[in-house]
């Protein structure tokens, strides 16, 4: 098509050549005007260099008919036609070539700019956008390279590049906001333009735009990528926040499910935690009553008067420290902190009292290590008996009959540290993190009785004297739960 | 990409840096006292010639030597070259073919690599050769045209000693030296640093200006008009070539082409 028409163009200029040569018409030659016709077309087709070259051409082939007459004949009113001619055919190449330019270089950055909103329409990283519109620019820019630099936050993503070099012109137009011409980046035999403009959102700048072409790129071409980069901008914006809302969105999705399964875990906790309260409360119970009512029915020797009562007091005991952890759970789910009484208490005499609570049969198997000289601690008598109690309790729950149980104490630092230690079968990985929940059994102890409230109650004591609970445990090799309480200064 | 991954400092060299002044000083001064002795003494025929001739293009061809970063050395075997050949083209129109030693010595330096600041390095595109010959015989083909039609002129026999002679002495000096300083050199430093437009304005002044100056040329109204006319559609021309090709052949080229073309009117050389 191009081509076909620059044939058609040379071809009318060597007619109307020929024919102004062969009538013998000179400068005044009504053919003349048929020069005007492929400066137009080239004009119209090629823009400004098209102009030019038919421009020159036509001249190049009319004024020696013109400048023949003037030599032979001076200014007379046909050549004075002929120099207008001249003039006009110069006047019409050049501006409409330049019109021609203009227009379509102002529709190519048009189309442009959707070109660059559709890159950036789709739903993807903002990685892969940038990728993506790198290769747009670099064919409709007709550029040898684009690169793009985006700030995200803290990081930095690019397209041309794997990072932006300290002192490069991209860091420079970072840094200043502004935008950078290099005429020539002296590498190759043509010279390479560079381009750099800053990509602004409120006067700030959040990437660069930076275009190397191996041809010319004029004042208005680095005009007009100036606005592009502010388009590109607002795309990038908008891109940037789209992504965020759907990261965020997605979070929010993840954070629900989340919230969701573990309400329901804590629905199902809370109604195993009934049936199994509700066994538990009624154990005692039931205890209580049928000694109660056997007592009041029959005579019995005082020895069994002393044995029903002590079984009794146990019983009633154990009701007492269930009513306890419950009031204490619901306190912990207020979000109030256990009320305290702390006064200096020894805790060698505290671990030998619980000892002695739990001892069973002939054989002594809790022990009580403690280190020389342990100061007292700063702490309410009563939480640390259950803080112990509860351990305890279930250390010798979970261990092997005749296994030993060790209550140690040593100060560390400011602190005193107490530990558990017992040599049963240990706690399951996956449950370790969970043990302090409350309601939370580990499954496979279902069979021992037990509330799950104890150690949700033990860490909340601890926690609010100021000190922190920790457990170890390796399978059949037995748990070490170790607490620290303040010591006294 | 260069400009996310390499350092960059705002600032570029002087335009005319490089430039080898001494050695245009002292090539000023053999002029001169060239001058003085021709005042006050008869020389031979052609002394004259020969000193314009290695002076003034040994000028523009060394400034171009040096500007691509060549040794002075260089600048100075081009002069010698030039007064050689000039010498031996005073002997006969066959010993105008020393000329052709400069374009050798240029060539030798080309395939060293020293000449890449000028456009002399790595192939040559087929279609800016077409482009160039196309170039120089429309504007040649023009000259002897409109020259034939306006100013009376005749054109020469082609092959005759003398448009040989001519030809050779474009190739080896006229030509050559032009297109190595205005083209491979002033404008190649000058778009580098502007817009082509006005790398191409500031070359084709410097061109057209180094050719009215030159005192072959006919200082009829007509053929200055007529040499700004076609120096300045040949230089334009040619700086579009360099530019589009990234090589100083395809100016070359058209510039002996349409020299060629003026040597058949009978006014050169």
């Amino acid at each position: 098509m191009t081509r076909g028409l620059a044939a058609a163009a040379a071809l009318t200029l060597a007619v109307v050549t020929a024919l102004i040569a062969l009538t013998g018409g000179g400068p005044a030659s009504v053919l003349r005007h048929g020069f005007l016709l492929p400066v137009v077309a080239l004009a119209l087709a090629f823009g400004r260099l098209g102009g030019a070259l038919g421009t020159g051409a036509a001249l190049g082939l009319y004024a020696p008919v013109v400048l023949l007459e003037i030599e032979r004949s001076g200014l007379t009113p046909e050549t004075i036609e002929g120099l207008v001619t001249c003039a006009v055919v110069a006047g019409v190449g050049a501006l409409g070539g330049a019109l021609t330019t203009r227009a379509r270089r102002q529709r190519a950055r048009y189309e442009t700019i959707l070109t660059v909103q559709r890159a950036l329409a789709g739903a993807t990283p903002l990685e892969a956008a940038l990728g993506r519109l790198r290769t747009v620019l670099i064919d409709r820019l007709r550029a040898a390279d684009v690169g793009l630099v985006v700030r995200d936050g803290a990081r930095e993503v690019v397209a041309g590049a794997d990072r932006v070099a300290a002192g490069s012109v991209a860091a420079g137009v970072l840094a200043v906001g502004t935008s950078v011409f290099v005429p020539d980046v002296g590498e190759g035999r043509r010279p390479r333009r560079v381009f750099a403009t800053p990509l602004l959102v409120a006067g700030q700048p959040i990437g660069v735009l930076a275009v190397e072409r191996v041809a010319e790129l004029d004042r208005d071409e680095r005009a007009a990528l100036d606005a592009l980069g502010v388009h590109i901008a607002v795309a990038l914006e908008n891109a940037r926040l789209t992504s965020r809302q759907r990261r965020f969105a997605e979070e929010l999705e993840r954070s629900v499910a989340s919230a969701t399964r573990r309400l329901e875990e804590l629905d199902r906790a809370k109604s195993a935690f009934v049936a199994v309260a509700s066994h538990e409360l009624r154990t005692p119970l039931t205890a209580l009553q049928g000694f109660s009512e056997i007592l009041a029915a029959r005579s019995l020797a005082p020895e069994e008067v002393r044995r029903m009562a002590g079984i009794m007091r146990a019983e009633a005991a154990r009701l007492g420290r269930i009513v306890s952890d419950l009031l204490d759970l619901s306190r912990i789910e207020r979000g109030l902190e256990p009320t305290l009484h702390r006064v200096p208490v020894a805790v060698e005499a505290a671990l030998v009292a619980t000892a002695d609570l739990f001892r069973r049969g002939v054989a002594d198997t809790i022990v009580v290590d403690c280190a020389p000289a342990l100061p007292p601690v700063d702490a309410d008598p009563d939480a640390l008996e259950r803080i112990l109690t509860n351990l305890v309790s279930n250390a010798v729950k979970y261990s092997p009959p005749g296994s030993e149980v060790r209550l140690c104490a040593r100060r560390a630092g400011a602190m005193v540290e107490v530990a558990v230690l017992d040599r049963g079968a240990g706690i399951p990985g996956d449950a370790l993190a969970r043990i302090f929940e409350p309601y939370y059994r580990v499954p496979a102890t279902s069979t021992v009785r037990g509330t799950g409230l104890g150690l949700a109650v033990v860490k909340a004591l601890v926690e609010a004297h100021g000190g922190v609970i920790h457990v170890e445990s390796a399978r059949d090799a037995g748990t070490r739960v170790a607490f620290s309480l303040p010591a006294v200064p | 990409m260069w400009a996310l991954v390499r350092p960059w400092r705002p600032g570029t060299r002087p335009l005319l840096a490089d430039t080898p002044t001494r050695l245009l000083v002292a090539v000023a001064c053999v002029v001169v006292a060239a001058l003085v002795l021709a005042s006050r003494t008869p020389l031979p025929t052609g002394a004259m010639r020969v000193v314009g001739v290695a002076a003034g293009h040994g000028a523009l061809l060394a400034t171009a030597l040096a500007w691509a970063g060549c040794v002075p050395g260089s600048g100075v075997v081009a002069i010698v070259l030039l007064a050689a050949a000039a010498a031996a083209a005073t002997l006969g129109p066959a010993g105008a073919l020393a000329y052709l030693a400069v374009p050798l010595w240029v060539a030798w330096l080309a395939r060293r690599q020293r000449l890449v600041a000028l456009g002399l390095a790595g192939p040559v595109p087929r279609r800016a050769l077409l482009a160039a010959v196309v170039l120089g015989a429309f504007l040649g083909g023009h000259l002897l045209v409109s020259a034939s039609l306006t100013l009376g002129v005749h054109i020469r026999p082609v092959g005759g000693a003398g448009v040989l002679a001519a030809l050779a002495y474009d190739a080896g000096a006229n030509v050559l030296a032009a297109e190595c300083l205005f083209r491979g050199a002033l404008f190649n430093r000058a778009q580098r640093r502007w817009s082509f437009a006005t790398a191409l304005a500031l070359a084709t002044a410097a061109y057209v200006a180094r050719y009215l100056v030159d005192p072959l040329l006919p200082k009829s109204v007509e053929w200055v008009v007529g040499a700004v006319f076609y120096l300045t559609l040949l230089s334009a021309g040619n700086c579009w070539l360099f530019w589009w090709s990234g090589s100083l052949v395809p100016g070359v080229v058209s510039a002996l082409v349409f020299f060629a073309a003026y040597r058949l009117l009978g006014t050169g050389g």
